[in-house]
């Protein structure tokens, strides 16, 4: 039998921290500190790095959610990381401007970080952020897959505040890491290496709205500014954003309410929220009868709403040529019963007690849209990731066990 | 369904209380509304959450990056430079919210409640 050699890390998750060393192969921007070598002569470490050979080569679970900027990835990334337990910050003693949070399971990674291009070398070349020509895939790809197999990676800063690139900090892999960014599902390779992808689809009017709400404090703005700078990034983001919802396994779409008549306020929105059929390990939402059409209006003599009221829509559709689900809320919750209410009436949130979507959203009741379809959706999608993550963990402790019975 | 009604939605742990200190008035919890109107609570602490300008640089920042974006458009409104220009104000924008939000959540009292919810101090009170 060959000596099979581990690399084991001091990270806090061992489990996912291991994988066959690769010593011939340099990949860019990998570090060498924090790498302890057991070389397996020993039964003892032998038998801990046969189990690593199958469990610890990529363990990570990858998770891809593209959105425009102001667009809500941050509140969502808040939402999930919760969900999967324990708070997410920033890492300690790094540098201050970092875009990186780490929690106990997960790693959230802003793709910002990937830019080719700083501040200045955008103005100078006349590209957005968006443009691909800005960011280097490359490197994005082979860091991806280094962190999926389970190795540690000197990923670039890109700091916001300055809009130049810092030096590098150590991403160590974690057992979920998120990809957060405007291009995770654009360039092909990167995108194989997702277990699982959301696209946040803002419609113009709320985008709108939100940057208004977002911005109009903000000296210098106005509401002719906040327009221009929307329209201007506007070809580019239909160029390259905007298709990488055809690659999404779920996609929370985010529009002007349909129960007030020619609504303008954009104060209550109607959120979609669209899931693939047949994605390995995930199971999509339904309201009372899979599969079938269903409008429902939850007001009624069991639950008072207040005006507008609350509708919900469930239906089979296609989307880009995929088979969907689609689940719609239209209104706002104005009271906790009605939340409450309404969860009790959804199929296969994979909650783990009864409430806990409920739970959920009061704990942070302070995030946007903690009333209304985004946090609903976002909440639920978060459950169903680590669903997701959960399974697939347990189809890879499976598979050696199966192996040996063969 | 009573202790959940009376619970404060700031501090969900209270779930677990039982509901003797709850109001006996129709609970109104509202659920969160992103158009800040978080200030019409009559909840005290709430009243430390107020929208705060992003720190003195990034709003220089904000502000020169507009007058460079309208600059850059007077003559090509459609040209790499002009879009770029704009591209860097919502990069700009983008930033200074989120310093907001983190300042937000650097708020001494907030911090230590989070952890001490059970607290004298931590106690809120719906109306």
């Amino acid at each position: 039998m060959a000596a099979t050699v581990c690399t084991v890390y001091t990270a806090q998750s061992l489990n996912s921290a291991c994988s066959i060393s690769t010593p011939s192969k340099t990949h860019l921007g990998f570090t060498q500190r924090d790498v302890v070598l057991f070389s397996s002569s020993g039964k003892k470490t032998n038998r801990r790095c046969s189990k690593s050979v199958i469990t610890c080569a990529g363990e990570t679970v990858v998770i891809g959610l593209a959105a425009d900027s102001g667009c809500g990835k941050s509140t969502f990334m808040r939402r999930l990381t919760s969900v999967f337990g324990g708070a997410a910050e920033p890492p300690k003693g790094g540098n201050p401007d970092s875009n990186t949070l780490i929690s106990d399971t997960t790693t959230v990674i802003c793709l910002d970080d990937y830019h080719s291009l700083d501040r200045t070398g955008r103005k100078e070349k006349g590209v957005t952020a968006l443009d691909p020509r800005a960011n280097d895939f490359d490197l994005m790809y082979e860091q991806v897959k280094a962190i999926k197999d389970g190795i540690a990676v000197e990923k670039p800063i890109y700091n916001h505040v300055t809009g130049l690139l810092d030096p590098p900090e150590l991403i160590k892999p974690p057992k979920i890491l998120v990809i957060e960014g405007l291009h995770p599902m654009f360039d092909e390779r990167v995108r194989k290496l997702l277990d699982f992808s959301i696209y946040l689809d803002i419609s113009n009017e709320v985008k709108f709205a939100w940057k208004i709400q977002r911005d109009m404090a903000e000296r210098g703005h106005s509401l002719e500014s906040i327009k221009a700078s929307i329209e201007a990034r506007k070809p580019d983001f239909d160029a390259y954003i905007d298709p990488q919802k055809q690659y999404a396994d779920a996609v929370i779409e985010v529009l002007p309410t349909q129960l007030i008549p020619d609504d303008n306020e954009g104060k209550i929105l109607r959120v979609k929220l669209i899931m693939k059929e047949g994605v390995q390990f995930f199971s999509p939402v339904y309201l009372f009868d899979e599969g079938s059409t269903i409008s429902w209006i939850p007001c009624g003599r069991k639950l008072t709403c207040s005006y507008p009221g609350i509708k919900f829509y469930y239906e089979p559709d296609t989307y880009y040529g995929h088979e969907v689900s689609v689940l719609e809320m239209d209104g706002q919750f104005d009271r906790l019963d009605e939340l409450i209410y309404v969860e009790s009436h959804l199929s296969n949130i994979s909650t783990k007690f009864y409430g806990e979507v409920t739970q959920q959203m009061l704990k942070h009741a302070d995030f946007p849209g903690s009333n209304n379809g985004t946090g609903l959706f976002q909440t639920i999608v978060g459950l169903k990731i680590r669903d997701l993550f959960e399974q697939v963990v347990a189809s890879k402790v499976k598979t050696p066990v199966e192996a040996t019975k063969a | 369904m009573a202790t959940v009604s009376g619970l404060n939605i700031y501090t969900p742990r209270f779930l677990t209380k039982p509901a003797k200190e709850a109001p006996k008035a129709k609970p109104m919890i509202r659920l969160n509304n992103p158009w800040g109107r978080t200030h019409r609570f009559g909840n005290r602490r709430m009243q430390l959450r107020q929208v705060r300008a992003a720190p003195e640089g990034l709003s220089d920042k904000v502000e020169q990056s507009i007058k460079n974006a309208e600059e850059a458009c007077a003559g090509d409104p459609a040209s790499g430079e002009c879009v770029a220009a704009w591209d860097e104000v919502e990069e700009l924008s983008a930033a200074a919210s989120h310093e907001r939000d983190r300042k937000k959540g650097s708020d001494p009292l907030e911090n230590y409640c989070k952890d001490n919810p059970e607290t004298d101090e931590c106690r809120t009170y719906d109306n």
